[in-house]
């Protein structure tokens, strides 16, 4: 499974977990346990010409 | 089995799978595919010419590989129809005849190696399910040395080398010398109740299994010495304390631990299994002939197909998810469809029997009424505005909604009886033309507005799904639980509900906070309906950044029916949360939603995005 770099929008933890594409998962936040957890854009990397 | 197979209002499909069903409660239609059996079934009388003629020997998987059968063969003997079954793929092959011996000495000339499958539509008004489960493979739990030892054998193994009709008559013998073992051991638990290997859940019948099968030696072989390694003894059921106790007055020796690694000794094939024994805090090793893993159970495998068939969801363990675990819990979520037996979690016999009579009464009930009374809480197609895009009728959970066509122009249309009402193609339609009955949305916005007339920044906007969260709510309230008083709750029937227009229109009128709530995933009364709220939200978390609006400020929770302590712990997060909202923030916020340039060049800069997208070929839109 792919691995992604989430937020917590309650307390502002950030950590990295694996997700499934095109499928909702019920994200918790290890810290605070809230379920406001955000999946965080991944950043492409720079292309060279 | 006789009985179903001789009932007059009974047809049994025997050898058969759903191919398709389609269609709602009281109007279902079902594809059955007869399998071809190459036997013509109403002439077979089981004579056994065929097979005593048959050059194929394969194992047999109903003695567990103790036995073989032939190619030609009845699954089990107390098979409905009592008809022989040809295995084509084990057979020499029909094409062209390589053998063909079983219908040369087939009197009745049964056999046909041209028989093909056979689909039959039948219409049915309600449907149990009863498709049963599987039992856990325990080759991966190395330390029992299961398939490298001969003599650990499953406990399904065990019942056919105990049985009557089993592969050695009922005479009890280990595998390796054919000899009736002097000490057996029980190992509990195998794949259940384990975070890291197996399976989290306790398996319900295990237990009682090894009671029974201790109490079977005892009365036929009273000389074999039985030991029981388990974490605990369940025995809850009517009854079941006296057998265990039986058990253990009968010379039963219970050991609280579960052996670590099982060696075997290469001459005498005994085990040696190491074993913590958790009462006495000592390792232990006992020297045992046999050992039998007690296996848990697990969902079928194939399961799917009928899930997505039935539109029927699954708990976190993968059984299908009940209407509601207490009081409706024969039925599933979709509407006429119940279930029976360990499809819907592990259960003994008489669970399953008692589950099956009340699946059948359910059932009954329905089609003796002749008509279904629904919620008028249904969704309606506003065709005007309908612009044909078929979002609402992908985004159903219960799939009660037809697709339009968009060339004819013809909206989608609502199946009135298979709509729930969560409200889940309300929220997602961009065009705002799904109306919810007596949930419509200017409903909602006149509640918002109320609650927003006094004092805005200081009242935390909530919306709570009528399930879980608003329940939680009152499970706070009455357990007396403390909690912030700037919650202002507004009920949806479901978290799905819950359009982007309502949390726009909150923070448009200066909600320093809103937060959406609704039953955790695998609680959701709507099957899946709560995924696409967390979709919905993510979106709405793009478009707040986009505006510049701070996107915690939009909170989501998923809070259960019983847990006022979480609902009154978010509460109290989200006070400390509102003091730092500032009241230049939410007046920025209230300017942008408000003249609503920015949030259409948010969209525009979306919608821009989404072309770029359908640009790329090998890419196709999704509706998120």
């Amino acid at each position: 499974m792919p691995e992604a770099k989430f937020k917590c929008l309650r307390c502002g933890h950030e950590y990295t977990g694996s997700y499934t594409p095109g499928t909702p998962q019920e994200l918790t936040c290890p810290k605070c346990r809230s379920n406001s957890v955000r999946r965080l854009p991944e950043k492409k990397p720079a292309q060279k010409d | 089995m006789m009985d179903v197979g001789r009932h007059p209002n009974i047809t049994l499909y025997s050898y058969s799978e759903v191919d398709a069903l389609t269609g709602f409660v009281g109007n279902f239609h079902v594809t059955i595919r007869r399998k071809a059996r190459y036997v013509v079934e109403s002439e077979c009388t089981a004579c056994n010419d065929c097979v005593e003629v048959c050059p194929v020997v394969v194992p047999d998987e109903y003695q567990q590989g103790f036995s073989s059968r032939k190619a030609i063969y009845i699954p089990f003997p107390q098979a409905v129809p009592s008809a022989y079954v040809l295995n084509m793929e084990e057979c020499l092959g029909n094409n062209p005849i390589a053998c063909g011996k079983c219908a040369e000495a087939c009197e009745k000339k049964c056999i046909d190696y041209d028989m093909q499958d056979e689909l039959i539509s039948i219409e049915v008004g309600a449907i149990i399910v009863a498709t049963g489960m599987e039992v856990y493979d325990p080759t991966e739990l190395d330390e029992f040395g299961y398939t490298r030892h001969e003599n650990v054998v499953t406990s399904m193994e065990f019942e056919r080398l105990i049985c009557a009709g089993g592969p050695t008559e009922g005479h009890f013998l280990r595998p390796t010398d054919r000899e009736t073992p002097k000490t057996i051991g029980f190992i509990q638990c195998v794949g259940s109740r384990s975070e890291n290997r197996g399976n989290p859940y306790c398996s319900n019948v295990c237990c009682m299994n090894t009671v029974k099968d201790t109490l079977l030696l005892r009365d036929h072989y009273p000389d074999i010495e039985a030991k029981v390694f388990y974490i605990d003894i369940r025995a809850f059921g009517k009854g079941f304390e006296d057998l265990y106790k039986r058990s253990r007055e009968g010379g039963v020796k219970y050991i609280r631990g579960i052996p670590g690694e099982i060696e075997e000794d290469l001459e005498t094939k005994n085990l040696l299994l190491t074993v913590e024994n958790t009462t006495t805090g000592q390792l232990e090793k006992h020297e045992l002939e046999m050992v039998v893993l007690s296996l848990g159970l697990v969902p079928r495998h194939d399961g799917d197909l009928l899930k997505r068939f039935l539109t029927l969801s699954n708990t976190s363990d993968g059984f299908l998810m009940e209407s509601h675990p207490k009081l409706k819990p024969v039925d599933a979520p979709t509407r006429g469809v119940f279930f029976a037996g360990c499809v819907e979690a592990p259960k003994d016999i008489k669970d399953s029997v008692t589950q099956a009579g009340a699946a059948a009464a359910r059932a009954s009930i329905l089609l003796n009424a002749g008509k279904v009374k629904v919620e008028a809480i249904t969704s309606r197609i506003i065709e005007e505005k309908c612009n044909y895009c078929g979002i609402c009728a992908r985004v159903c959970p219960y799939h009660a909604i037809v697709e339009p066509d968009r060339k004819a122009k013809k909206a989608p249309v609502v199946i009135q009886a298979a709509c729930a009402g969560c409200g889940t193609c309300a929220a997602e339609c961009p065009q705002d033309a799904i109306e919810m009955r007596h949930y419509r949305d200017e409903q909602y916005l006149a509640q918002i507005e109320a609650l927003m007339a006094e004092r805005p920044h200081e009242h935390i906007v909530t919306f709570a799904c009528n399930w879980c969260s608003y329940p939680g709510g009152d499970d706070a309230g009455t357990a007396r639980l403390q909690y912030p008083t700037s919650c202002r709750l507004i009920r949806t029937m479901c978290s799905g509900r819950v359009d982007e227009d309502f949390v726009m229109h909150a923070f448009r009128l200066g909600a320093p906070i809103v937060l959406v709530s609704g039953c955790h995933f695998t609680d959701c009364h709507y099957i899946s309906a709560v995924q696409w709220t967390q979709k919905r939200v993510e979106r709405m978390w793009n478009k707040l950044e986009r505006l510049g609006i701070r996107p915690e400020r939009l909170q989501l929770d998923w809070i259960s029916a019983a847990d006022g302590q979480k609902f009154a712990k978010v509460m109290r997060e989200l006070e400390e949360m509102l003091k730092t909202v500032t009241m230049e923030e939410i007046k920025h916020t209230m300017e942008v939603l408000s003249n609503g340039k920015a949030e259409k060049k948010a969209t525009a800069a979306k919608k821009a995005k989404v072309k770029v997208k359908k640009k790329t070929p090998t890419k196709k839109a999704k509706v998120e």
